[in-house]
């Protein structure tokens, strides 16, 4: 019964990333059809985003090692409260990001806006948003994991978190690889 | 499973977890806004059958600002198009079709005692019912309702300048919107798990009925198609709200040039009808399943082509979004990409075409049983026929040059779409009664309903490719402003005739509905003598669906009137004999 | 007051209906059956039901067909809408066939083999491989001759010549039409929305070169058989330029630019004579844009070569009417 209940509720997580990987596609065709017409500006990616994509690529690893530790029947609290750290600092980047965006004259709205930097902060925006959710999914995690709730044959908190977590790193290194061309 | 913790009416009714409550909330709510929508269509259509008359029932209903002197304003004409098409498509055939048959059957067919997630569940049911309130709340904003028409193309529904419908009446349409959106995810993702994953014993997915195809396959159109619609109403609202350019561009309005540049409204129905068109059939597929459940039954013949049946909805639903593009023919869009989606557009005919075969060889030489439920199956197979074919004029480029945006096109959609998928859910509701209020509805209201609906949609809809072969445009407020369509009034005027008649006769069916609910006779096991799970469960609906163990499953679910059987129908539980093999 | 009143006549009303259901259950227990079996005798009646709704259907059909085509649009007065028509033409055999064909099975299957005592059961019959690719293949060759017909007709419409057309552009906005020829030189003048004011409603440079020669209009006329391009521009939201006897429609989208091209054949003088005095060929607006959607049009008017250029002669261009000081 409880591995029909693993299974259940890891195939709802990939459905569920499914959709949203749908919404993705849909913004970021968006802006491949957008991008082919005239009166779109180019920017230059803030450097800013490429820590975050370092940060949140790190945190990704360290559940990795926080889903092998907790299999070997150690304690994987560092590991996620590292990833939390990370993806704090995930966070964090992507509003410097935007700092630096308005800093040279890249709007979101309003004069001194294009499409193109519209795009980047709805895009961005809207990637963040789901990183608040598996911000609060490994806080979750992590005092669970400090209260030491997971063990060798219980955790299937920590296998969920890290699914969605690696979910959100890959799409973020594709929305911003993608976003690396074509707002260039 | 029979944990007799007390229910209350709170936990029983309102926030229950029992699928099979949330289905007949689902379908309640659907048959409520079925009806407001109903109402709206008549109202706009004595209108166009009577420009410029008089109606007090105008005035009674709206007000004596939209209506004044019982004659509607144009800019309430243009909310009540849109409120309607909202309503019909998204609440009562996606939100009122799948929430009520994928809720009530799929555990009851697979084998299961509950959904995957009974809280997802609920919370689906929760959003949706959110959604509606705020929905009927846009209907009395001192602005008016949306009226940008149900697909709110930008500029229109972006700039309140441009038509009043677009200030906090489209607002209010987009906040439902979304929560409608989550509400059908979230409805979707269970569906799909639950029927991957919690079939008992014996059931693979060969052996699913087609109504779980059929579900499964609209849930999974709905997961990736809905997010795509969220993506573009997400822009539009920064467009709306915060003053970015998405979708706006070169805008003079009202004698005042916009700042806004850049923008592209031909992205926005790119957008739109990724998702637009996948929905069209997420509102067929399940009537779809529905039907080929039910024709069997009543033919006591098994589903002619069962794989293929499968098949045929596996490539519809593929194709479905491949095809968007055919809604923008005449945008100047790339004419290479214009035969392109004329191409993947016209290929969908073939699995319907094998659809439709599939079923007439179903009825041939069966056994067939006139139940309400049958009659209105058959009225599905023909209804999808005639709106098929006018499909096929409407998919070629350069036919819908002129009849795009046309009284054509509304006859098709409304027959192709909304007849065939409103019958595919009467037949649902007339088969399911049974096991859904352990009641039978009244037989002889329901001939008189099917008969008097057949009729009399046939009657509205028919006569609409005429007029859009005449040129008539849709959304028109009234046609007395082109000589040219002058001699139209006839058939307008008869139009609106079987209108009315058409919306009366659902009364006839909501009263049979509630009459049987509290006094309908009482229901056997299974009334129809069906093959499938649903049905070998007690009448008394219980949390958990069989007071026993699951019962196992050894057959496929179309065992009709199978040689060498004792009774004309052999139940998915029985044992394949010795050394016999399946079909 | 009366709403009261109606409203208990109403209620009324559903009670009575409840009552003689009741009665009509109550004695059919009495009689020991059940109302609502479906029995021989139902699937009898509702079979000749379906069989007399049916033929009644289809004779109605036929019945539209005959009183309504002549109310329908005439033959296209264009050169490409001769295309269209006869692909429609084509499309519509092939459909209305088919419809005549599936319609009857249905209807005499449902009729044929309803359940009764001479067929108490069915014939079990789950499938049939050779008829089902048989049903996939044909549709699939008919299709097949529709697309590849379709196609050739959308590509020669679409990528027709359009080098020596006549340039005119069409103006769209709430809630009227603008015209714009493109004068001697046949190039319009470059425009922008900035420079919309006071009577310099579509916005046209007046320091560009190539508007001086534009002529602004509120009514088309064209010269029969003599190839034009409209050009169609929306200053606010979107419209669409709805031409139905000559088959043509675009739409108008603000911010961008979008072309149909054709050529008239037919003159208004000839199609008055042929559809009576009130004929006239009119541009509509086609895409839902607000309250007077339903108004929104412009008269087009196809005359001989003289007659088209005396008109032409008679009409300001725009350095005679915007740009003198
Ligand atoms: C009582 C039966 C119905 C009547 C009399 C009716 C009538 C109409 C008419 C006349 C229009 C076009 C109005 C215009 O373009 O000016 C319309 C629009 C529409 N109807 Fe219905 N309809 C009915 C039922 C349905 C159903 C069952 C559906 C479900 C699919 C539906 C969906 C729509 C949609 C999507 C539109 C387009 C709305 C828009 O233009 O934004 N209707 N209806
Ligand atoms: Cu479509
Ligand atoms: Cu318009």
């Amino acid at each position: 019964m409880s591995t029909s209940k693993n299974n259940t509720s890891k195939q709802l997580l990939w459905i569920a990333m499914a959709g949203i990987f749908m919404f993705f596609a849909g913004l970021t065709s968006a802006v491949i059809v957008r991008s082919a017409e005239h009166g779109w500006d180019s920017i230059d990616m803030p450097i800013w985003f490429w820590y975050s994509t370092a940060a949140i690529i790190l945190s990704s690893l360290l559940l990795i090692i926080a889903k092998w530790q907790v299999k070997k029947g150690n304690s994987p609290s560092i590991y996620v409260l590292g990833a939390l750290a990370l993806g704090l600092f995930f966070g964090y980047c992507q509003v410097k990001g935007w700092d630096q965006l308005t800093a040279m004259g890249m709007y979101f709205v309003g004069e001194g806006s294009n499409p193109s930097s519209s795009f980047l902060y709805v895009i961005t925006f809207a990637h963040l948003v789901h990183v608040i959710g598996g911000l609060v999914a490994l806080i979750i995690t992590s005092v669970k994991s400090l209260q030491s709730k997971y063990t060798k044959d219980n955790y299937l908190g920590i296998e969920l978190v890290s699914i969605y977590w690696h979910f959100l790193d890959v799409l973020w290194v594709y929305l911003f690889v993608f976003l690396l061309y074509s707002v260039k | 499973m029979s944990d007799h913790h007390k229910e209350t009416f709170i936990s029983k009714y309102v926030f229950s977890l029992d699928h099979k409550m949330i289905a007949k909330q689902f379908l309640i709510t659907g048959m409520f806004m079925g009806i407001i929508g109903m109402l709206m269509s008549i109202m706009f259509r004595l209108q166009l059958s009577n420009p410029g008359e008089s109606f007090a029932v105008l005035e009674w209903f709206l007000g004596s600002k939209w209506a004044p002197g019982g004659i509607l304003d144009p800019n309430m004409y243009l909310s009540l198009v849109t409120m309607h098409g909202t309503i019909l498509v998204f609440w009562v055939l996606t939100a009122g079709l799948t929430g009520t048959f994928a809720n009530f059957l799929i555990p009851l067919q697979i084998g299961a005692r509950d959904m995957a997630s009974g809280f997802m569940n609920m919370l689906s049911y929760w959003f949706f019912f959110a959604a509606t309130i705020i929905l009927l709340c846009s209907l009395f904003v001192e602005t008016g309702p949306a009226s940008a028409g149900w697909t709110i193309y930008p500029p229109l529904s972006a700039l309140p300048q441009a038509i009043p419908g677009s200030g906090l009446g489209q607002d209010l349409w987009l906040v439902s919107i979304a929560l409608f959106i989550v509400s059908s995810l979230l409805g979707g993702l269970n569906y799909i798990v639950t029927i991957l994953n919690l079939r008992t014993k014996g059931m693979s997915m060969s052996r699913l009925p087609l109504t779980m195809w059929a579900i499964l396959i609209t849930a999974i159109l709905g997961v990736l198609s809905f997010p795509v619609l969220l993506a573009a109403a997400l822009l539009l609202i920064f467009d709306r709200s915060f003053g970015t350019s998405f979708y706006l561009s070169d805008i003079i309005i009202g004698g005042e040039a916009l700042h806004h540049t850049g923008g592209s409204p031909v992205l926005f129905e790119h957008l739109f009808w990724f998702l637009g068109h996948p929905e069209v059939y997420i509102i067929l597929l399940p009537s779809l399943g529905i039907v080929s459940e039910v024709m069997s039954v009543n033919t006591r013949k098994p589903i002619f082509g069962y794989k293929a049946m499968v098949g045929a909805m596996l490539a519809i639903a593929f194709l479905s979004f491949i095809v968007w593009g055919h809604h923008m023919f005449i945008t100047g869009m790339d004419p290479f990409l214009g035969s392109v989606f004329t191409f993947t557009t016209l290929l969908i005919a073939i699995p319907s075409a094998v659809k439709v075969f599939n079923y007439l060889a179903t009825l041939w030489k069966g056994s067939i049983r006139f139940t309400p439920a049958m009659l209105f199956t058959i009225g599905f197979v023909s209804t999808f026929i005639t709106g098929g074919l006018t499909g096929l004029i409407l998919g070629d480029s350069a036919l819908d040059i002129n009849v795009h945006d046309t009284y054509f096109v509304v006859g098709h959609f409304h027959i192709v779409m909304g007849l065939s998928a409103i019958y595919g859910m009467f037949s649902g509701v007339y088969h399911w009664f049974p096991k859904m209020y352990g009641r039978m509805m009244n037989k002889k209201l329901g001939y008189l309903h099917f008969w008097v609906t057949f009729i009399a949609a046939y009657g509205v809809f028919f006569p609409m490719h005429f007029l859009g072969l005449a040129g008539l445009p849709r959304r028109y407020y009234t046609n007395s402003a082109f000589p040219m369509f002058d001699n139209l009034t006839d058939i307008n005027s008869i139009i609106t005739f079987f209108a009315i008649v058409g919306g009366l006769v659902q009364l006839v069916f909501v009263f049979n509905f509630f009459y049987s609910i509290f006094k309908g006779t009482k229901a056997s096991e299974n009334p129809w003598e069906s093959n499938t799970l649903e049905w070998t469960t007690p009448v008394e609906r219980i949390h958990g669906n069989w007071p026993g163990e699951i019962p196992t499953v050894h057959r496929w679910p179309y065992d009709y009137s199978k040689p060498g059987a004792d009774k004309d129908f052999v139940m998915q539980t029985e044992p394949l004999k010795e050394g016999k093999t399946e079909h | 007051m009366t709403n009261i009143l109606i409203a208990l006549v109403l209620i009324l009303l559903v009670a009575t209906l409840v009552q003689i259901l009741r009665v009509s259950e109550l004695l059919s227990e009495l009689k020991k059956q059940d109302v609502n079996e479906v029995t021989d005798k139902d699937n009898a009646t509702q079979g000749k039901i379906l069989l007399i709704v049916g033929v009644l259907f289809l004779g109605s059909v036929v019945w539209q067909f005959v009183n309504w085509i002549p109310l329908m649009l005439p033959p296209a007065s264009s050169e490409h809408g001769a295309v269209i028509d006869s692909l429609m033409q084509f499309t519509m055999v092939l459909i209305i066939f088919v419809f005549f064909v599936t319609h009857p099975i249905l209807f005499w299957y449902g009729y044929k083999y309803n359940k009764n005592k001479k067929n108490p059961v069915a014939f079990f019959y789950p499938h049939n491989n050779k008829l089902e690719v048989i049903w996939t293949v044909v549709p699939t060759i008919v299709l097949t001759a529709v697309i590849l017909y379709g196609l050739s007709a959308w590509d020669s419409i679409t990528n027709a010549d359009t080098s020596d057309s006549q340039v005119i552009e069409l103006y769209a906005k709430q809630f009227d039409w603008t015209a714009r020829y493109a004068g001697e030189d046949n190039t319009l003048g470059f425009s922008n929305y900035k420079l919309v004011k006071g009577p310099n409603q579509l916005g046209v440079d007046l320091t560009d070169e190539f508007s001086q020669d534009d002529v602004v209009v509120r009514e088309v006329h064209l010269a029969v058989n003599k190839p034009v391009l409209l050009k169609m521009h929306s200053r606010d939201v979107i419209h669409s330029a709805f031409l139905p006897h000559f088959r043509v429609q675009m739409n108008c989208v603000p911010g961008m630019t979008t072309q149909f091209a054709f050529t008239p054949t037919q003159t208004t003088a000839e199609m008055k004579a042929q559809e009576g005095e009130d004929f006239e060929f009119v541009l509509l607006c086609n895409k839902i844009c607000g309250a007077a959607h339903y108004n929104m049009q412009m008269k087009f008017v196809v005359e001989t070569e003289e007659e088209y250029n005396a008109w032409m002669a008679s009409q300001k261009t725009v350095k005679n009417t915007l740009t003198k000081k």
